[in-house]
């Protein structure tokens, strides 16, 4: 229809094995890059991880430079800022025991609540809870990792696993670059989007790993390299559409779903497309790494 | 439609008509309703409906050292019956230690000790005799704390007129709180910052050179007055009467003292007070409340009606506060706000209302965009795709699950993924059909070799997912059971519900080619 099905690329012949050097030095690249950013320049931890106080308050007499004047000779470590649009300002303050929270709140509300039209919503996070949420949220990413390992070890061969898992840790590693690099709010939802990416992630290279095993059946003398490039084809279209149909509903999350939600529908736009990617050039050429025949000994 | 099964059109049938009738509930969405089918809908989490999330933590600590001066007490009591000197007493974390003049007779202080207290290990070094609390003890502890605190949070929480609260245990020494529709939770935080640990004690009035030099003697305390710290009174250590023997108190107005707080007490308190303050007329008592004296007037008379006023400078406020407190009864231990995440019910429905845009928005894109690519196969997968809409609509409500707003996202998400399996299916049958197969047949190889795919990289998802249930917290939780049950979803809508719709069309159209 329209011609636009063109866009889909059917019975395709790309020779993706040839190019799979440039995209493993490119990918080697970003990924020293990425792991070179949270190393020195850190993820942007929110209070969920990093505890603190956050106030959003909607305000029709005033701005932010106002209420910057108004909070920052009381406070030592105040920021603000605007969220969405120039009415909606959050207001973010680092305090170290819990019991100076409670005051915080209060003395933030007390001192600007002349200007303020609404106090949308108040959050405080513990240094306890912090941390001990940093934990859980770093376990559950292991642990998944494991799992999804284990599953496909079951289902696959071990060297299927090892693949997909070494292209699943540089979409994550990938995609934590881009929020360190761009300074996103690192929250709660940033976990359950790293998660998310890991099953999608993991989704697009078995797909194109079940063809090649089906393939490995079918074509039992065929070069390795060819044979994983006319999987990669088999499947091309497949793993193109689904790309574009999520990042459709992302895109429609990422722009209408509100301010709270943005950082997770961005991340996850990262996530999806370097999983695409990935599942291509680098859970495919890992393989190579490993005989799948005894004839290709020789 | 001889080429699809009667019981599977059966099974296709009945799950998608109950997912419409049941997704009636949330969609209609009525407040407070008495109906059984109604009650069916999808609770909406504080993040959506706006309210209050507390998490408290028992400061159990406090209780350990409270332990430790009890036990203090103790050894001195009993050192100075068998007369030896205490030097010097030090307390750790979890065990005190009394250094003595000499070692001659710790033994014996030790048995003695050890009498009265069996869950503590005692150990003797010289002159220096250690008692450690072990695991056990402060294990029981810190549960009967937990359980009292949570009675007592839950009494105070109905007091104030919280409408359907929810208030559980969450791990070791943790109380869970959660308020819908409390936009502010100050005054419940107000109300759960007191331990209101109310005690009355007889003043000392005549030792002036102890509380000069601000060191109580054995047996005394030196408590300061609420509303001016340079005032300190020398009091008994040991109360005469306390707030567990109270049965009643409320605010109460006296036109000389202002704002005051009425209470009464019980049977046992009645003659606790009758007993204290016939022995004591002339002398002042202290009204103590969480370690400083609100009032300390002189007794008259004796008081044996077992009922009494508490004044201070009160304001009305105030004194109703402090009345609840006071029935609610007393915090074994201080409770501390270790999260606090409070939504306005505008941000909540400003929320809900985004998400509803993103979803038909992404929705009818993915559809728009499915046509376009497929043709007719593709206005297949869309009715698909708004069936399993309502199907996640209805599982959410059935379940009783809360909708948060990860789990909007959640749902959308899922609109994008959920045509994965339709075109593994679609791109099968295509290239079934491009191998010069029967259409028939192609339809049939392409649903059968796509289906262990489908598999394969639904449950994947899956189990990330789950993990997220697991280890995620409050509004993840909703985000993982919204993927969660999407995918489920999904996957019946293309392997049962596409596959239905596609042997339909083949029948009526008996095309032989097809355009995908």
């Amino acid at each position: 229809m329209f011609g636009l099905n063109k866009i889909i690329p059917t019975n395709s012949n790309y020779d993706f094995m040839k190019l799979k050097n440039y995209f493993i030095y490119l990918s080697i690249f970003l990924i020293v890059i990425s792991i070179f950013l949270l190393s020195f320049r850190g993820l942007n931890l929110g209070i969920d991880f990093k505890g603190g106080t956050l106030v959003e308050i909607t305000t029709k007499t005033s701005d932010i430079g106002e209420l910057r004047s108004i909070l920052s000779p009381h406070f030592n470590d105040v920021s603000l800022q605007e969220f969405g649009n120039s009415q909606t300002i959050i207001i973010r303050l680092q305090n170290n025991s819990n019991e100076e929270s409670i005051e915080t709140i209060n003395k933030v509300k007390d001192l600007i609540s002349n200007k303020v039209e609404e106090f949308r919503r108040s959050e405080f996070v513990g240094p306890t809870i912090s941390s001990e949420l940093l934990w859980k949220g770093l376990q559950a990413i292991s642990f998944a990792l494991i799992a999804i390992l284990f599953y496909i070890w079951l289902r696959f061969e071990w060297q299927f696993g090892f693949g997909a898992v070494v292209a699943l840790t540089h979409d994550v590693l990938f995609t934590l670059g881009v929020l360190s690099l761009l300074k996103i709010d690192f929250s709660l939802a940033s976990i359950a989007a790293i998660l998310t990416i890991c099953g999608y992630s993991i989704n697009d290279s078995v797909v194109v790993y079940d063809r090649i095993r089906e393939n490995l059946r079918k074509y039992k003398k065929l070069d390795m390299k060819e044979l994983f490039n006319i999987s990669i084809n088999n499947t091309l279209s497949r793993t193109v559409m689904t790309s574009l149909t999520t990042l459709i509903a992302l895109f429609s999350l990422y722009f209408l779903g509100g301010e709270v939600i943005r950082p997770f529908a961005f991340a996850m736009v990262i996530g999806v497309i370097v999983g695409t990617y990935s599942s291509i050039f680098i859970a495919v050429p890992t393989l190579l790494l490993f005989k799948f025949r005894p004839q290709d000994d020789e | 439609m001889k080429n699809y099964p009667l019981w599977k059109s059966l099974i296709v049938f009945l799950v998608i008509s109950s997912g419409i009738i049941f997704s009636i509930p949330s969609i209609l969405y009525q407040e407070d309703t008495e109906n059984w089918f109604l009650e069916n809908k999808i609770n909406l989490g504080l993040d959506l409906q706006g309210g209050s999330y507390l998490l408290l933590e028992v400061q159990s600590d406090v209780l350990f050292k409270e332990e430790l001066e009890n036990i203090s007490d103790s050894i001195r009591l009993i050192s100075r019956n068998f007369q030896i000197n205490l030097t010097d007493i030090n307390i750790q974390d979890d065990q005190i230690s009394f250094r003595f003049m000499n070692s001659l007779k710790l033994e014996d202080i030790r048995k003695e000790f050890m009498r009265n207290y069996n869950n503590v290990n005692v150990v003797i070094n010289n002159n220096i005799l250690k008692v450690i609390i072990n695991d056990n003890f402060k294990k029981s502890i810190r549960e009967s704390a937990l359980k009292q605190s949570l009675e007592i949070v839950r009494k105070r929480i109905d007091e104030s007129g919280t409408k359907e609260p929810l208030i559980q245990r969450s791990g070791k020494n943790r109380i869970l709180l959660q308020l819908p529709g409390v936009k502010d939770p100050e005054r419940i935080k107000e109300l759960l910052g007191k331990t209101a640990k109310l005690t009355f004690h007889m003043v000392d009035d005549e030792d002036q050179t102890s509380l000069q030099s601000n060191k109580a003697p054995f047996g005394k305390l030196i408590v300061t007055d609420f509303y001016d710290s340079s005032t300190k009174y020398l009091v008994e250590k040991k109360s005469r009467v306390g707030g567990e023997n109270l049965i009643d108190a409320k605010g109460s107005f006296d036109p000389q003292q202002g704002h005051a707080v009425s209470f009464r007490f019980d049977t046992t308190g009645a003659q606790k007070f009758g007993k204290a303050t016939s022995e004591n007329v002339g002398k002042r008592f202290a009204v103590i409340l969480d370690g400083v004296v609100i009032t300390a007037p002189v007794i008259n008379s004796a008081i044996t009606g077992g009922s009494g006023i508490i004044t201070g400078n009160f304001t009305s406020q105030e004194a109703a506060d402090l009345a609840v407190l006071l029935r609610a009864g007393a915090l074994p231990a201080p409770l501390e706000i270790i999260e606090e995440r409070s939504v306005g019910a505008s941000l909540g429905s400003d929320s809900i209302d985004a998400g509803k845009i993103a979803s038909i928005i992404g929705m009818i894109f993915v559809c728009i965009f499915m046509i376009l690519i497929y043709g007719i196969f593709g206005i297949l997968a869309s009715i698909s795709l708004i069936i399993n809409l309502f199907i996640i609509i209805a599982l959410l409500g059935i379940i009783g699950a809360t909708l948060t707003l990860p789990g909007i996202a959640g749902i959308v998400l899922t609109i994008g993924i959920a045509v994965d399996a339709n075109v593994l299916i679609f791109e099968r049958i295509k290239e079934e059909f491009s191998k010069k197969t029967k259409t028939l047949s192609a339809i049939k190889n392409g649903f059968d070799k796509a289906m262990s795919t489908i598999l394969d990289a639904n449950i994947t998802t899956l189990i990330a997912s789950l993990l997220l249930f697991v280890f995620g917290s409050g509004p993840i939780k909703g985000f993982s059971i919204t993927l969660s049950l999407g995918i489920f979803a999904s996957m019946f809508s293309a392997i049962m519900f596409t596959n239905f719709l596609v042997y339909l069309w083949y029948s009526f159209s008996k095309k032989k080619e097809i355009n995908l």
